[in-house]
């Protein structure tokens, strides 16, 4: 089958069948967490590596910056205009230019790389059940072997799920 | 030699008579307003003579002062102009390039003389009036904004004719509507660079001064006068 | 709980009275006529207005400046109190980041409305044309361009962005056509732990990144007026000013805006008297921060004694501009001071009050900065004065329905208070839950 998962009313629920799934011999990384919240003190919630989106946002900005500098400098010399005798390429002036280009790359940065890294679009075809909306937690494997079937469903009613589900 | 246009006006010439204005308006294309768009304060004159009072009775004393563009050498209008509209010339003139203004008005706030003017309206010139209308110079849509360029359309048009006849501009071939229609030949308008014209020993005159001269905008127009105005709250409008 | 939270959250959403509809109806017929009158203005031309020499820059300028003041709301509420981590502010934030979408929005459109040929405004946007000229960067107006555009598309990805957990909520409770817009709204979102991780950390580095873009935004909007050699314009205290002006008037409007929606919404379990506290405390903060600069930027002008600035100075201080000048300082800090300051007197009623007079004493703030100067420049033979005519005032009214109308569209298409953050609120942040005693949970409700 396709996926086999539990729903769970609270997080310590939700992280007994997580630590039941490890147990029985589930990896980590197979097995899918979905909540209608962050929660991040939680360990089956925090499986996540850290992100480098920071960096990502710096290189944006850097980005930025050297696109407005370039386009106020070639541009004002392109064709040279004088202005109440202030420079042809007008440095103070241009840095406020420069400043706005710069915090606009590091925002289009880091939502470019949210959409990509959270695989945003995407189509709801994967594993999921609505009552998560509801506030349920879904702990549950995709693609579980056959042999483990058996252990997974163990794991997951022992943590007291208030629904569990299946999809083939 | 480049050339850098400059103008003198001798307060201790000026009768007050506004000749000058009205040649400003007709060399120009300058529309009048009507009366309730003029006491409204749209009222577009390139050159404007100011009427000051000077003293209380019986000691008043009334004085004349043209104010026209006064083409600064560090204009404040020039930076602030969204589109390049307001720029200057390599001849010192700031320009103003009514294709590329998108009237944001704000060179008009920047400029301290109050010299830059705003076309409220599509101009409008009742028949037969349109029939006098300036081939050299354009008309201006609304949203525009205008002022004083020298008559560049006649400085143009000397450089043009001298060039053609093969000789070098003199002195005094070039004169702008204003200075040409004053009757106390108040107003003198010539080359700057060039140390003997009579535009550039006038600016040298003891009596010379210059308008606001403490806000640095370096303007090119000199104004003689024998004793300085008293420019402090003594001075109603007139 | 959670249940009943999404449920009251999302009932605006789901459920649509008679009287939204004839609200909707009211607003947009003003808003209407405001795009009447501009095409009135656009037609007949500019001098339908009151607009003179020399005063260039009235009305129109006046709504500009204050519609970017306005949208200092999100900014200051959601992002300096994400980064401090004040947990009371999950309820307003997103409430503020609407304001600030939509303030910007209308803001951005005086420039165009106060241009004499706003068809070419086009003019402005830095493309190669085959005119082959380049904006000119060095100014402010251009640099105007600039700040609102990013702060404008930051904002609507701040605003946007923790949308998404939202819409998916609506997804999972919507029907038909609904359901449908909302899946593509959601854009597929289920909530995985890497889903969140990004996306906290998205807004985290987007809090930073837009705290400084607004700061930036509101100083580049007062350089309009500093870079002018005008009096009582060129002064280098307007930065700061500005900045202070923007989140005051920010602020002000919020608290408007949140008792409004506590009424017509019934969201009185959520927006509680502690925000409208809170809030006005920050709103007495910015008022003495204001009377401040206001009194910095007198004493400066009024000891210096310079001619130029006098005139300007007197004209507002006694002369014709002198009762707006007093009703804005009686609007600004005489009557806000002490409904705001005294304890016993800081409750919702009184603050929106207080938040009513400050949204009207700033307007009337940017006005007396703009056209007193204008009216009285340094030639005395070319002072002038202003008179609004209707175009501009029926335009002003216009923008203010447009404010109504956006936001009341917006709380039908998304709930006014994120569900999710409010929701994270609710438990304890702690990894050592186990340890959290139950007097403090409770008290982390808020």
């Amino acid at each position: 089958m396709k996926a086999i998962y539990g729903l769970y009313e609270t997080p310590e629920a939700a992280q007994r069948a997580f630590s039941g799934l490890r147990a029985s011999g589930v990896a980590a990384s197979d097995i899918t967490v979905m909540s209608p919240e962050p929660l991040e003190e939680w360990e089956f919630a925090s499986q996540d590596s850290k992100t480098a989106m920071s960096w990502i946002a710096v290189l944006g900005a850097a980005g930025g910056l050297a696109t407005a500098y370039l386009l106020t400098a070639i541009t004002q010399k392109i064709w040279p205009i004088n202005t109440g005798g202030m420079p042809i390429v007008s440095n103070w002036t241009n840095i406020i230019i420069m400043f706005e280009l710069t915090m606009l790359g590091a925002v289009f940065a880091t939502v470019l790389t949210l959409l990509i890294a959270a695989r945003l679009p995407s189509k709801l075809s994967r594993l999921y059940d609505p009552a998560i909306s509801n506030g349920k937690i879904l702990i549950g494997v995709e693609r579980p072997q056959d042999s483990e079937l058996d252990r997974i469903e163990r794991a997951l009613k022992a943590a007291d799920a208030e629904k569990l589900g299946r999809i083939v | 030699m480049s050339h850098r246009w400059g103008m003198s006006v001798d307060l201790d010439r000026c009768t007050g008579c506004e000749a000058c204005v009205v040649a400003c308006h007709a060399e120009n294309n300058i529309s009048t307003v009507g009366p309730e768009e003029a006491e409204r304060g749209r009222a577009k004159h390139w050159m404007r003579v100011e009427r000051y009072w000077e003293g209380e009775f019986p000691d008043v004393r009334l004085k004349f002062r043209p104010v026209l563009c006064q083409q600064c050498e560090t204009a404040p209008c020039e930076p602030v102009c969204p589109t390049y509209a307001s720029s200057h010339t390599p001849e010192g003139l700031n320009a103003q390039i009514y294709n590329r203004c998108i009237g944001t008005r704000y060179c008009a706030n920047a400029c301290p003389y109050n010299v830059r003017f705003f076309n409220f309206y599509n101009p409008v010139w009742e028949k037969p009036l349109d029939l006098q209308l300036n081939p050299d110079v354009s008309v201006r849509e609304q949203g525009v904004m205008e002022k004083c360029t020298f008559c560049v359309q006649r400085i143009n048009a000397g450089k043009i004719e001298a060039a053609a006849n093969s000789r070098e501009l003199r002195d005094g071939d070039i004169r702008p509507a204003c200075v040409q229609s004053c009757t106390a030949n108040a107003l003198v308008f010539g080359d700057l660079n060039d140390p003997e014209s009579a535009v550039s020993r006038l600016s040298r005159s003891p009596r010379g001064s210059k308008l606001l001269e403490e806000l640095g905008t370096q303007p090119k127009v000199t104004y003689l006068e024998r004793e300085l105005w008293q420019e402090s709250e003594g001075i109603r409008r007139g | 709980m959670a249940d009943r939270l999404a449920s009251d959250l999302l009932r605006p959403v789901f459920q649509t009275t008679r009287k939204f509809y004839a609200l909707i109806a009211l607003l947009s017929g003003l808003v209407l006529c405001g795009v009447a009158a501009w095409g009135y203005q656009l037609y007949y031309g500019f001098g339908v207005t009151g607009y003179n020499w020399p005063v260039y820059w009235a009305l129109h300028e006046t709504n500009f400046v204050f519609w970017i003041g306005i949208s200092h709301a999100g900014t200051l509420i959601s992002a300096i109190l994400r980064l401090v981590n004040a947990t009371w502010r999950r309820p307003v934030t997103r409430c503020a980041e609407v304001i600030t979408a939509f303030a910007l929005m209308i803001g951005a459109m005086f420039p165009l409305i106060h241009l004499g040929r706003p068809w070419l405004a086009f003019y402005l946007i830095p493309y190669p044309s085959e005119r082959g000229i380049w904006p000119n960067y060095r100014s402010p107006l251009v640099w105007d361009f600039f700040a609102i555009n990013t702060y404008l598309l930051s904002s609507l990805l701040f605003l946007a962005l923790p949308m998404i957990p939202d819409f998916a909520l609506i997804r999972d409770r919507a029907t038909g056509l609904r359901r449908k817009l909302y899946a593509s709204l959601s854009l597929g979102w289920q909530g995985t732990p890497k889903q969140w991780h990004r996306l906290e950390s998205a807004m985290h580095i987007m809090a930073l990144a837009i705290l400084p873009i607004a700061v930036s935004v509101h100083t580049i909007v007062s350089f309009d007026f500093s870079m002018a050699v005008v009096p009582m314009w060129h002064s280098t205290i307007f930065g700061p000013y500005f900045v202070a002006g923007a989140i005051f008037s920010g602020i002000a409007a919020l608290i408007v805006v949140m008792a409004v929606l506590r009424k017509a919404l019934h969201l009185e379990n959520y927006l509680l008297p502690l925000h409208f506290q809170n809030l006005g405390k920050l709103l007495l903060l910015m008022s003495l921060l204001w009377g401040y600069f206001v009194f910095n930027e007198r004493l400066t002008a009024w000891y210096g004694n310079s001619p130029h600035e006098m005139n300007v100075f007197w004209s507002t201080q006694a002369g014709e501009y002198s009762p707006l000048f007093w009703t804005m300082v009686l609007f600004n800090f005489v009557i806000p001071f002490p409904l705001l300051a005294i304890r016993r007197l800081r409750s919702i009623p009184t603050a929106v009050v207080a938040s009513s007079c400050v949204v009207v004493g700033m307007w009337l703030e940017r006005f007396l900065i703009i056209v007193p100067s204008l009216a009285r420049k340094s030639t005395p033979y070319s002072w002038g004065s202003y008179s609004a005519e209707w175009p501009e005032i029926v335009i002003m009214v216009g923008s203010f329905a447009a404010m109504a109308l956006l936001y009341a569209l917006v709380s039908k298409l998304v709930p006014i208070i994120s569900i999710w953050e409010l929701k994270v609120g609710e438990h304890p942040r702690m990894k050592a839950a186990a340890t959290v005693p139950e007097t403090e949970t409770a008290g982390e409700l808020l």
